[in-house]
Formats: C-alpha cells, sequence, structure tokens
C-alpha cells in the first residue's frame, strides 16, 4: 500500500517532469510553429500560414551544398567507423591481444573528451603534414569520433558470442574467412546497423569538431550557424524544423533496435 | 609472439595516426610561439606562463570552471529527480516518458541553441509571456547575452546527458534490495536514503562528469547566447585559432583544458567504480 505522503512526492515529482518536458520540447515546437506562421505584436496571425519558407530553403544553393557535404561526409565517415569498428573488436576480442587497453583508450578518447580538443589537435596535425582543410579532413574527424560508439556496440555482442561457434566452425574445416563470413558476420549484424545509425545521427549533428577542419566546406549545421548569426528568420526556422525532423526519424529507427541499457556502459 | 606484436602494429595504426599523433602534435606546438604570423620551433614554456599569469586568461579559465560546477550541478539537481521519477513510472506511460527524455540527446546542438536563443530573446516568447501576463511592463534583455543565459542555455541542452545515466543507473538497482528494504521496516525515506542513493551513484557522478566535460568545452553557446560578456575558456581557445591567430597559445590554452578533462573524468571515473553494485 501507498502511504498518502508517498503519492503527494509522486505527484509533485510528476509535475516537475512535466515542467522538465516542456522545457526541452517548447522551444523546438514552438520554432516549428513559427516556420509557418508569422507573429505580429505578440499575437499569433493563423491567417499567414504559409509552407513558402520551406520552398525558400529547398531553393537556397548554399543550403543544397550543405546538404551534399553533410551526406558526404556522413556516408564515408560512417562507413569507415563500421569497418574498423568490426576490424578493431575482432583484434581485441582475441585471446592475449597485446595492447587491448591502450587500443580501447585511443578509441574511446575522442568521444570522451571535449570536441574542441579532437579537432583542434586534427587542425594542427593536418596543418604540420601540409594536408588542406575539406571534406577529407572534416571525415577524419567524424570517423574518429563516432568510431567509439560502433566500436562499442560491435565489441560488446562480440563478447556475448560463445566461444563454441567459432570453434566448431573451424573443426568443421572452415576456414578464417568463411567463419567470418558465415558465423560472425551474421552474428554481429543488428549491432553494426544499430552502430551505423546512431553514427549517423552523430555525424549528421556534429559542431565543434567539424567548425576546425572544414576550411570553406561547409556542413549543414555549420551554414545553420553562419544563417542564424544574421539573426531569425522563417527560413531559418523552417530548415531548423527540417533538421530536427530529420534527427527524431533517426532516433525512433534507433530506439527501436535497441535498449536504452545499450546507450552506455 | 612477433606475430602478436606484428598483429597490434596493423591494428593500432590507424588510432595512432588519427588520434595519438595529432595530440602529441598539438601537446608539442603549445610550446612553440608564434612570431610575425611564424610559428618559431623554440620550445619554452611562454604561452603556459601567459596562460596562468595573465590576470585575463586566469579570470577566464577560472570563470569556466565555476559555470561548468554550476551547470554540473544544476543539472543533477533537475535531472535525477526526473530519472527517479520516470524509473518509478511503470508500463507504457514509464516507457513513454523514457523515451521523451532520450530524445533530445539526439536532436541537433545547434538547433537547440537556436530555439532557446530565439525564446529567450527581446522578442522572445519568455519576454511575450511575462508580460502578457503582467508580470513585466516591458520586454527585458534580462534573458540573453549574459552569463546567467549561459547557464540556463547549458543547463536545459546538457540535461538529457545527465538523466540518462542516471536512470540506468537507478534500472540496474536490484528490485529485490527494495523489497528487503521494505520487508524490513525501512520507510519509503530510508530505502531512498540508504539503498537507492547510494546504488544509482555511478550514474550520478558519470551524469554530472557528462555535463562539466561538455560545458566545459563548448564554445558555441557562450558566443550565441553569452554575447559579449559570456566568454569562456573554450570561446578563447576558439578564438586563437581564429581572429587571434596565435596557435601555440591556443593549444597551451587547450592542453590545461585537456589536462582539467582528464583529470576530472579520471576522479569521476574512480568514485564511480567504487560505488558499482
Amino acid at each position: 500500500m501507498r502511504s498518502r505522503g508517498e503519492r503527494a512526492v509522486d505527484l509533485i515529482a510528476a509535475l516537475f517532469v512535466a515542467l522538465v518536458l516542456l522545457a526541452l520540447y517548447s522551444p523546438v515546437l514552438i520554432n516549428a510553429l513559427f516556420s509557418v506562421v508569422a507573429l505580429d505584436d505578440g499575437r499569433i496571425v493563423w491567417e499567414s500560414f504559409s509552407l513558402a519558407p520551406y520552398r525558400s530553403v529547398w531553393s537556397d544553393p548554399d543550403v543544397i551544398a550543405s546538404l551534399r557535404n553533410t551526406v558526404q561526409v556522413a556516408l564515408f565517415a560512417v562507413g569507415a567507423a563500421t569497418v574498423l569498428a568490426v576490424l578493431f573488436a575482432l583484434y581485441t576480442d582475441r585471446e592475449g591481444a597485446v595492447g587491448r587497453q591502450a587500443m580501447e583508450l585511443t578509441i574511446y578518447l575522442p568521444f570522451l573528451l571535449p570536441p574542441i580538443v579532437t579537432g583542434l589537435s586534427l587542425l594542427v596535425a593536418s596543418a604540420q603534414l601540409g594536408v588542406s582543410r575539406g571534406i577529407a579532413t572534416i571525415v577524419v574527424g567524424h570517423t574518429v569520433f563516432v568510431l567509439a560508439v560502433t566500436y562499442r556496440l560491435v565489441r560488446t555482442r562480440l563478447e556475448a558470442m560463445p566461444r563454441s561457434l567459432v570453434e566448431a566452425s573451424s573443426d568443421l574445416g572452415a576456414s578464417s574467412l568463411q567463419t567470418f563470413r558465415h558465423i560472425l558476420l551474421p552474428y554481429l549484424l543488428s549491432a553494426i546497423v544499430t552502430g551505423a545509425l546512431l553514427a549517423l545521427t552523430l555525424s549528421f549533428d556534429e559542431t565543434l569538431i567539424t567548425v576546425f577542419l572544414s576550411g570553406d566546406r561547409m556542413t549543414l549545421p555549420l551554414r545553420l550557424w553562419a544563417m542564424m548569426r544574421v539573426g531569425f528568420t522563417q527560413d531559418i526556422n523552417a530548415l531548423v524544423t527540417v533538421v530536427l525532423a530529420i534527427s527524431i526519424a533517426l532516433a525512433i529507427a534507433i530506439s527501436v533496435r535497441m535498449k536504452p541499457a545499450e546507450f552506455m556502459d | 609472439m612477433a606475430r602478436r606484436w606484428a598483429a597490434f602494429a596493423a591494428a593500432a595504426a590507424i588510432p595512432t595516426l588519427t588520434v595519438v599523433l595529432p595530440i602529441l602534435a598539438f601537446l608539442t606546438l603549445s610550446f612553440f610561439r608564434v612570431e610575425d604570423n611564424q610559428i618559431v620551433r623554440d620550445p619554452n614554456l611562454g604561452n603556459y606562463a601567459e596562460v596562468f599569469g595573465n590576470p585575463t586568461y586566469r579570470g577566464t579559465y577560472l570563470g569556466s570552471l565555476l559555470l561548468c560546477l554550476q551547470v554540473a550541478a544544476l543539472t543533477l539537481l533537475i535531472g535525477y529527480p526526473v530519472a527517479w521519477r520516470v524509473w518509478r513510472q511503470r508500463g507504457r506511460v514509464g516507457a513513454l516518458l523514457l523515451l521523451l527524455t532520450v530524445l533530445p540527446l539526439f536532436m541537433s546542438y545547434i538547433v537547440k541553441l537556436y530555439t532557446l536563443r530565439s525564446l529567450l530573446g527581446l522578442n522572445g516568447l519568455l519576454n511575450q509571456a511575462l508580460v502578457g501576463l503582467g508580470v513585466l511592463e516591458a520586454p527585458s534583455k534580462a534573458f540573453l547575452y549574459n552569463q546567467r543565459a549561459v547557464l540556463l542555455t547549458m543547463t536545459v541542452v546538457y540535461l538529457p546527458f545527465v538523466i540518462l545515466p542516471v536512470y540506468l543507473s537507478l534500472e540496474r538497482i536490484p528490485h529485490r534490495l527494495l523489497e528487503a528494504s521494505t520487508d524490513l521496516g525501512a520507510s519509503q525515506w530510508a530505502t531512498f536514503r540508504h539503498v537507492v542513493l547510494p546504488l544509482s551513484l555511478p550514474g550520478t557522478v558519470a551524469g554530472a562528469l557528462f555535463a562539466f566535460v561538455l560545458a566545459l568545452g563548448d564554445y558555441i553557446t557562450p558566443q550565441m547566447v553569452g554575447g559579449t560578456s559570456g566568454f569562456t575558456f573554450g570561446r578563447l581557445i576558439w578564438s586563437q585559432f581564429g581572429l587571434a591567430y596565435n596557435w601555440p597559445l591556443g593549444a597551451a590554452m587547450a592542453a590545461v583544458l585537456f589536462l582539467t578533462a582528464l583529470v576530472v573524468i579520471v576522479a569521476g571515473g574512480s568514485i564511480a567504480r567504487q560505488g558499482r553494485v
């Protein structure tokens, strides 16, 4: 039986949760609203409803170029991080692997450190190597950042795999490539896909590392930042709403694939 | 044995090239100096003396530490009760609440800043609402372009990073421990105080750690909502790589930030491990 005091605490805490959710979501919802209606002297003018800002953003060549850069970066970075995650996990999972902890530390480091450190260390390194900044440097920055996530998921799945599966496969005369192709890969596939989706979300939104590595190639968040410095317009509201819709769609795709407990451990 | 080391060399090549060497490169740079827009490779501690000797830089560093502590404290103070209540809620409503608290983690950082800034501004909804309710006579500039705005915005932006780890550590508490505590006659408060709170310590520490480190390295929030008075250490570093164009000094400042983050992460990690079930 719950006491009256306990119910009161639960109720107050529930109100608090509602308040916090309001603080988290109202800025976003209000923004979405003002992307389609105008505000006049503190009143919402419902008659002004129009999707014109969305059309105007869609025909802005700078926005389209940045979107193309973002997609390009995400494809390369997520692809690289996924392949590396599998290779590294297979390595660290081996019995008696040399330097396992050092490997894991360097994989997790860019994710744990403030992004400004990751960003400027790559900037300094590329300047010293004489590499000019552009898509390639952004891809490297995003890859080291999202690798922590893709690696973690693959590694956890690999750890849970019964050793007997691989042993049985080699006992039956399969080569290590055959074992990888027919036993390991199918077993790891769902972790790989979830990791790639998470990596995609991170790459899509990444700003604090990208700023240091972009040169004159802008990704979507950088373009948004540049537009925002000018002021508030309905076009920005519209673009912001589109970006949010994409993030939320990715988040929902991920949430049906994994339990939140798998996020960190 | 040689084969093992060869395998390690192959596996470690990429992380060495993309993580270890860049960190070493910027640490090395922090000992050089700039003269006539040229980097002079003459190792000395001048930049570090400047970071700690120059009162503006030192003040900005200490001010940022204080700001990040405030962000960590506020996000924890707000995030813990939220995580606790979501954890108490069973069934579909609980699952929905969890999704709603996790979802903001996926929302674009720059987008959150933009929406918060437009909310807090002179013509923002907060002002409009307060004027409409008669709380304020005229829209106030008090909500934007100052340190308080930076604190407030960072708290909202980094709150979800605290709620999730706290929730996960609450989830991990075995139910039988709660039942045992109740069966032994402990009040709800006593159970919370002696079972729930200590066992959720790892997540609590991890959450505070995330908030602190994220706030420490953030240089866009202070610029977007802090205006000229929202100058933080992160922003100072960023300006050395932009307008001020003093990479070695910026590298030294980043090295200080790097060490600060490392100390916080290691200290927090050891506290969290001690509390693990």
